[in-house]
């Protein structure tokens, strides 16, 4: 047994041995009249709420509504124990008698995802829960026999000093909040059900009646206590509320039945449908129409791109925990193929049936949906490809244009210049054309420079073992290169790690005011990884600087990835990792 | 009284062969800007006689410089504009006197566009 079910089972007896506990106070108080009318509904009503809860707890663990519903049970029956004639056991029930109304606000406002869904629903939970445990306790400091209207209760044991008008100000003044947040909490009730459709509220209406039920009747209970009414018309308002209050969970129980109920209908439907073979799209509204659920999505598990993609190939990320969606993860031989994104409450294990039933149907969407998306991809990195490309030739005309260029410019005018001076002044002639020479020297070293740069001469004739040699014996710094020994690889993939290599360095030598740097190169799981570490400044930004982007953009193209770990202050390392196909 | 010249080009290895060839041709290379706004604030201080004005600078372009240099009050030097580039390419240009190709550069081409 897991230890969730030993702490299960460990409630379930504490609920059973309090149940029979307060029965036997009920039952042992000489002052109540239809004591066992009491004890009856008390018992029927706190065994309920434990036993059920305890049930939803153990099946959805995940979901606190079976928590709630265990703790609702438990207060109520702490309740019971001011019917005690012993004075501890007396005061600790009052002074607990009304935290079940608190557990029973923060159970309706958390149906059916076990979660608060705003800060308004956590502020009025945490207030009720303040008010009858913090707010409520120092008041049982003043309070005597006579300020309770109960001259046979026990004694208070909390009684410092009996003040009955303090007492009654209190009492008035929470109850009145008391009024207050019920209030609201119906007001969001009604709200939530006015945006439901109509599958979400089959499953909301069953435990929304009961519930806003006995909040209503409560409240008129207390109004009424508070107006002074009779013993008599507060019992049975007491006692008519206890039934409302007495069927919530096994509305509860008949909720999570009819959505079984429904579900396992739904995969028979859907059986006999899926066999029609489905068009694009309709599987998912077959699942939504079985289900009653118009806003189930039916994702695609993509495992290359270990991503989640609709019926159209696009990407779609899983709804967070706590957002108030359900998950479930449909496998097909073991394999992860689609996740259904459904209502909190809704499905479990009869999803697993529908996805083992549908699975063929669901594996046939999958693998279009895998199609559209790697269509999508080839379109995006095509368009990619171009983008680079023409970046690229731009650049060139850029450093073609600045560099070269300008030097055979000037060599020109020099060239004329020393012509005009050879005869009057052959020194003056020698020197600019000295000058003329050094321009020359400095435009073919950029010229080769760019010619590098298009495509490394040395890496179609001798590879990317002596490319990179070249590379790290040219950088202005030293350069420790670790490569392990591998066939040739495909001319793209080894001039994508050339490029890598030569501008992780180049900004090395630019940027990172480093003293060593080193490059690994290995074949790891089908792909050539790529890295280059350095020990300067760190700091470097991939999303800022063309550079390191349009790296990324040129690996995209062969589905390489590029990642940069640049903390300020601790080195740079250049990852790329490129698919060697 | 020799033609007093600004140079303005982005590429200090044409300022300076560019220089060296106009003084030996009798101008007076009284300033160099090496981009459009410095182009501006010369002109005002040095009132050259001719610009020698870059198609392509790092800020605003040579013809912009030039309009610029036209509508300023009491500011009329002659613009010449030089690229390296093909004239061609460069579609037509208002406001100057004229165009010479970097690399056939010499005082008798500025002195016939004067």
């Amino acid at each position: 047994m897991t230890s969730l079910g030993r702490a299960l089972w460990a409630l379930a007896a504490a609920g059973f041995a309090m149940g029979l506990a307060a029965l036997a106070l009920i039952l042992t108080n000489d002052e109540l009249e239809a004591a066992a009318a009491w004890g009856a509904g008390t018992l029927v009503v706190g065994w309920s709420f434990v036993g059920v809860g305890l049930f939803a707890w153990a099946r959805r663990p995940d979901n606190r509504v079976g928590m709630l519903m265990a703790g609702t049970g438990f207060a109520w029956l702490l309740a019971a124990f001011s019917f005690s004639d012993v004075p501890l056991i007396f005061t600790v029930g009052q002074i607990f008698g009304s935290l079940f109304f608190a557990v029973v606000m923060h159970l309706l406002l958390a149906f059916p995802s076990g979660r608060l869904q705003s800060r308004l629903e956590r502020r009025l939970v945490l207030a009720a829960y303040l008010l009858t445990t913090v707010v409520i306790a120092p008041m049982w400091l003043f309070a005597d026999a006579e300020a309770l209207h109960c001259d046979s209760c026990p004694e208070n044991v909390l009684l410092v000093e009996p003040n009955e008008q303090l007492v009654t100000t209190v009492t008035s003044a929470l109850n009145i909040v008391g009024v207050g947040l019920v209030v609201t909490v119906l007001v969001i009730l009604v709200r939530r059900w006015r945006q439901a459709n109509a599958g979400q509220r089959r499953l909301l209406v069953p435990v929304y009646s009961a519930g806003a039920a006995v909040m209503l009747l409560l409240s008129v209970t207390v109004v009424l206590q508070a107006s002074g009414a009779d013993t008599w018309t507060l019992d049975v308002f007491w006692i008519a509320s206890m039934v409302p209050f007495a069927l919530v969970p096994y509305m509860f129980l008949v909720t999570l039945v009819r959505a079984r109920m429904i579900q396992t209908g739904a995969v028979g439907q859907l059986i006999a449908r899926v066999n029609e073979a489905p068009r694009r799209g309709e599987l998912r509204d077959e699942l939504a129409r079985a289900l009653g659920d118009p806003s189930i999505e039916l994702l695609y598990w993509l495992p290359d791109g270990e991503r989640f993609v609709d019926s159209r190939g696009h990407d779609v990320k899983l709804p967070a925990p706590g957002s108030g969606r359900g998950v479930t993860r449909i496998e097909r031989d073991g394999e992860l193929v689609a996740a259904l994104v459904h209502d909190a409450l809704s499905f479990d294990r009869e999803l697993d049936a529908l996805g083992a039933a549908a699975g063929m149907a669901i594996e046939n969407e999958r693998l279009d949906a895998e199609l559209r998306a790697k269509v999508a991809e080839l379109r995006d990195s095509r368009s990619r490809m171009l983008r680079v490309g023409l970046e690229e030739r731009r650049r060139l005309e850029r450093d073609l244009h600045d560099g070269a260029q300008q030097r055979l410019v000037s060599m020109a005018l020099n060239m004329r210049l020393a012509r005009d001076r050879m005869r009057d002044d052959p020194d003056a002639a020698e020197r600019i054309l000295d000058g003329a020479g050094a321009e020359l020297d400095a435009a073919l070293e950029e010229l080769r420079e760019l010619a590098r740069g298009i495509h490394p001469a040395v890496l179609s004739d001798r590879g990317l073992d002596a490319a990179l040699e070249t590379l790290a014996r040219r950088a202005p710094l030293p350069v420790e290169l670790n490569r392990e020994s591998y066939e040739r690889l495909p001319e793209s993939i080894e001039l994508a790690a050339y490029f890598v290599v030569s501008e992780a360095l180049t900004n090395v030598a630019k940027y990172a005011d480093a003293s060593h740097a080193q490059v690994n190169v290995a074949r790891r799981n089908g792909k050539l990884l790529v890295e280059v570490t350095d020990d300067g400044v760190g700091g470097a930004d991939p999303d800022n600087g063309t550079g390191l982007r349009g790296l990324a953009d040129r690996l995209a193209v062969i589905e390489g990835r590029l990642e940069v770990d640049s903390s300020p202050g601790a080195g740079t390392t250049i990852r790329a990792r490129i698919p060697c196909g | 009284m020799a033609t007093s010249v600004l140079i303005v080009d982005d590429h200090p290895s044409f300022r300076a062969s560019a220089r060296m060839l106009l003084e030996s041709e009798g101008f007076d290379v009284v300033g160099e800007a090496e981009d459009g706004e410095g182009a501006l604030v010369a002109v005002r201080e040095l009132k050259p006689d001719v610009v020698l004005l870059d198609v392509q600078l790092p800020d605003i372009d040579g013809p912009e410089v030039a309009a610029r240099l036209a509508a300023a009050n009491g500011l009329c030097p002659a613009v010449v504009l030089t690229s390296s580039r093909d004239l061609h390419d460069l579609g037509a240009i208002g406001g100057v006197r004229g165009f010479i190709p970097k690399s056939e550069l010499s005082g008798a081409a500025l002195e016939a566009l004067l």
